[in-house]
């Protein structure tokens, strides 16, 4: 019996020359360099000192003294409350859009796509245009019309309530978009089962609609907690000029001269080891939810009809979305055309300074645009690439080993962008890779980044083409490659040129480990922002950010019309 | 001319092997339908003779090549067969006449021999008004017919079809099956086709072979499975039938109820408990004794009868509490509660395996 079971091990297909397993282990070596090697610098250097020899001060330097405790608390502070306002707004938003009939409701979601996409920086100095202390548009108005002192203001966006605030602008999204698609799916009739058998709308909704939802507000509060701590654009922007660091602005400034690079990789394992654990936690809540779609049809969900609250919910909706699309679009606008950011824009002051100036005067933007095109178009093909074979390799378990693939693909959404550009640069500055300093290193760190979602989305688009299609094609006779040719790829085709636009646009919007891996000869666009908010060039900001934002809803809106990818998550 | 060979065909993924020690040959020129219900490994029979799957033991045979053993596989292309499948797996991008020439494309045939043979298949599965059409715009029962063009036009040796109406409704359905048929009777080309309906095996088939676990129960044309079921498990499977436990005695004889029944089919041995099968059709019921010392009669009670139009169903009860069903004239309406006798042929009791 044993020889028997022995000899049936299973014998691997044969395409004529074998390639699998070759190709197999030359993507895991591939991924296990683009994630193991900057994870294992970082792990290594945390336990040293300048010296190279093993340590554990650095770890107690960080949980003791006070330059590294306070950055630590605010971030814990700030993560907190993002992410109780964050589910505060769009839990209600979230269940006024999927189960009422409140009238423009497609408008309102439509809004929350555009403060999905929008880049946390973009959005942090558009607010700082809007609520600065002094200069803030908001605070201008406030004085002209209570004819308050020059010194007094409204609103101080350089604060830690102002962080928490634009913070949850851009994270409440994550949130909505969770309890709104839990409530979408969400069949109507657990509902009308519960009324059937006597139970009033009221009671109905705490009984079975919040308790249905709970998982995805949950994991949604999970999710804005993540963001709020590995975010490192909007607090750059607006806790520095008021004095004091979160995590991820003290690793970057470890990072300034002189530089402590063991400090900064002490202080970046925290925050990976609580981005695992709180993903972990967001995967188990979401696991379970199974519960909710068991067995039979269901129908489109009965809308809960508002009767008087209907304007005033609709009305409330769009108010809350002024604060992160409608108010920073107009300041971004008013500063574009305005010659001074600060000052409202007329028709007599009107200027195009700012864009002459970006499109012919700004040398640096030049050298940007190109370092980021070039960065773009290269991370978009090879991320493309890599994640196409692999999808396709786990969708259709051709290989054996396919699952370790797709883990190793997905394993980056782990590693905050930081964290991922302080353990690129541990590995990148010695022998033998010395890339800091060329585009190659920005390229790795990009790839990386980029992989889960395009993963994640090609997977996706692989799985809904049904594998018959392929053996259809075979017993026909056409081989394998053929019929890849033939039959997979065109069915392939929008989800392919969808993921490549995304990641192009993702790369356009990554801040958090380009801030720590560029150089003078290498920033991209987004470095370039933060540059010119610290020199103060609002104006300049504010024309390359609206051709950002331009080309970014160009690539969702067109994306969106694919089945299959509504909801994809951009990494800030 | 090229028959089909099985020899000891065997599926193992881990330790379990999905198709056990399968023998099997099918002439050529037959339909063969593989029949069990879902888990029974039929199709991965069909999908080991079209070579997407290697056997872990045994091999296949077209002819006297070999196609498929462990060490080496035939790829799926070049088998010369063609293959309906229960997702039609039409391609979505392609239209339909695209879909159907794709085979003929590969082979590298003349232009307007395609276009010929094309013209002749449209017309064949009256598809003709539809050729420019994409299957997405087609109904189920068109997008049936599409496959079924695309797998036909490139002559294949050997035609395999998985569940390919399982998909469709209840009408459009038991005319495909006929149209199955049809088309087999006019290309004589050998086809295995899997299905878990048995009345769709019943009125395709030359030969039907009923899976269970892994291995063919029994095989044999339909008039064999239906009216000589071999184990319980065929016996339940196809139509309906009463399977009743009794004890055997010596001359293929079976006590039932305390009365010795004569029985056919397999050997009885004395002593050991034996299944008998006998369909409620093959019971003759009557309310008025019969003569003294008559063959194969037991005395029942009527337990409860439903009138269903062109017949009568009944469940009786015997002396020893074991129910059958049977079913009578419409008109012989018996009340619940009766005393009745039941003539049940030797012919039709089958003694069974297992």
């Amino acid at each position: 019996m044993t020889t028997a079971a022995l000899s049936a091990a299973p014998a691997p297909r044969k395409f004529g020359v074998d390639v699998s397993k070759p190709v197999l282990y030359a993507f895991a070596a591939a991924l296990c360099v683009l994630i193991v090697l900057p994870l294992s610098w970082l792990v290594l250097y945390s336990f040293t000192d300048a010296q190279g020899a093993l340590t554990f001060s650095n770890f107690y330097r960080l949980f003791t003294e006070s330059t590294f405790l306070e950055p630590l608390i605010t971030t814990f502070i700030i993560a907190t409350s993002s992410a109780t306002i964050c589910c505060a707004v769009a839990a209600p938003m979230g269940w006024l859009v999927a189960r009422t009939d409140l009238p423009f409701s497609s408008v309102v979601r439509a809004l929350v796509t555009a403060s999905f996409v929008t880049p946390p920086f973009l959005g942090a100095i558009a607010w700082e245009i809007l609520a600065a202390p002094n200069s803030g548009l908001l605070n201008k108005t406030y004085r002209a019309i209570t004819g308050a002192g020059q010194d007094s203001h409204l609103f101080n966006i350089y604060s830690i309530e102002g962080i928490v605030f634009v913070i949850s602008c851009y994270t409440f999204p994550y949130v909505f978009v969770l309890v709104a698609n839990s409530l979408d799916r969400t069949p109507g009739e657990l509902e009308d089962a519960s009324s059937i058998l006597g139970g009033g709308r009221w009671y109905t909704a705490r009984r079975v609609t919040i308790p249905l939802v709970l998982p995805a507000l949950l994991a949604g509060a999970l999710v804005a907690f993540l963001q709020a701590m590995t975010l490192f654009g909007s607090p750059a922007i607006l806790a520095l000029p008021a004095g004091f660091h979160t995590m991820t602005t003290k690793i970057w400034s470890l990072f300034q001269f002189p530089p402590k690079p063991e400090l900064a990789a002490a202080a970046s394992l925290p925050l990976l080891i609580l981005t695992v654990f709180l993903l972990r936690a967001e995967h188990m809540i979401l696991g379970r939810r199974g519960f909710s779609v068991v067995g039979g049809k269901y129908g489109a969900p009965r809308l809960i009809p508002l009767h008087r609250w209907r304007w005033p919910a609709s009305i409330l909706c769009l108010m809350v979305l002024m604060l992160p699309v409608f108010l920073p679009y107009a300041a971004l606008l008013n500063a574009t055309f305005s010659p001074v950011a600060t000052t409202f824009v007329t028709f007599k002051n009107a200027t195009m300074h700012n864009v002459h100036f970006v499109l012919f005067e700004l040398s640096a933007a030049s050298l940007a645009l190109k370092n980021t095109v070039i960065l773009g178009t290269a991370t978009a093909t090879i991320g493309t690439a890599i994640a196409l074979v692999i999808a396709y390799v786990a969708a259709r378990q051709a290989v054996p080993g396919h699952r370790l693939l797709g883990f190793l693909a997905t394993a980056p959404i782990a590693i905050p962008g930081i964290v991922l550009g302080v353990g690129l640069f541990l590995s990148y500055t010695r022998p033998p890779f010395v890339l800091y300093g060329t585009l190659w290193i920005l390229l790795i760190a990009f790839v990386t980044i980029a992989l889960p979602s395009a993963y994640q989305q090609l997977r996706a688009a692989i799985r809904s083409i049904h594998p018959e299609l392929e053996d259809a094609s075979r017993i026909l006779g056409a081989t394998r490659l053929r019929s890849l040719w033939q039959i997979t790829a065109p069915l392939l085709r929008t989800g392919v040129i969808a993921t490549w636009c995304f990641v192009f646009v993702g790369v356009m919007r990554e801040l958090s480990a380009a801030i720590i891996l560029f150089t003078s000869e290498t920033k991209v666009i987004s470095v370039l922002i933060y540059d010119l908010n610290e020199s103060g060039d609002l104006g300049a900001i504010s024309v390359i950010g609206i051709g950002m934002l331009i080309i970014t809803f160009a690539v969702v809106i067109a994306v969106n019309r694919i089945p299959g990818f509504g909801n994809v998550r951009f990494r800030t | 001319m090229a028959s089909v060979e099985l020899r000891n065909l065997t599926k193992r993924y881990g330790p379990l092997a999905v198709v056990d020690d399968i023998s099997l040959t099918i002439e050529h020129g037959k339909l063969v339908c593989l029949l069990g219900p879902s888990g029974c490994g039929k199709t991965t029979t069909l999908r080991l003779l079209a070579g997407f799957v290697d056997p872990s033991a045994g091999e296949i045979l077209v002819g006297d090549r070999l196609i498929s053993s462990p060490a080496n596989t035939v790829p799926p292309e070049r088998r010369n067969m063609s293959m309906i499948f229960q997702s039609y797996a039409l391609w979505p991008h392609m239209t339909v006449a695209e879909n159907i020439i794709y085979g003929l494309k590969l082979r590298k045939l003349p232009r307007d021999l395609i276009g010929a043979k094309l013209d002749a298949i449209l017309a064949t599965t009256k598809l003709a008004a539809l050729a420019e059409r994409y299957p997405g715009e087609l109904s189920g029962g068109q997008q049936q017919r599409v496959a079924l063009a695309r797998a036909l036009i490139v002559e294949p040796e050997t035609l395999l079809l998985d569940e390919p109406l399982s998909n469709l409704d209840a009408n459009l359905r038991e005319e495909m099956r006929f149209e199955v048929r049809r088309l087999h009777d006019t290309y004589r080309y050998t086809t295995v086709y899997v299905t878990h309906d048995q009345s769709e095996a019943m009125t395709t088939a030359d030969v039907i072979c009923v899976m269970n676990g892994g291995k063919i129960e029994q095989a044999g044309s339909p008039e064999e499975i239906y009216d000589r079921p071999r184990s319980e498990f065929v016996a339940r499977f196809i139509g309906s039938s009463n399977v009743v436990k009794g004890k055997g005695l010596d001359g293929g004889r079976i006590e039932l109820a305390g009365i010795a029944l004569q029985c056919s089919g397999e050997r009885v041995v004395p002593g050991a408990p034996t299944a008998v099968s006998i369909r409620p059709h093959g019971i003759t019921l009557t309310a008025t004794p019969p003569q003294k010392n008559a063959d194969n009669v037991l005395p029942a009670t009527v337990v409860r009868q439903v009138f269903l139009g062109d017949s009568r169903d009944y469940m009786v009860e015997l002396k020893d509490g074991t129910q059958l069903r049977t079913v009578t004239a419409p008109a012989d309406n018996i009340p619940h509660g009766s005393a009745v006798w039941l003539h049940l042929p030797a012919e039709r009791c089958r003694a069974l395996t297992g």
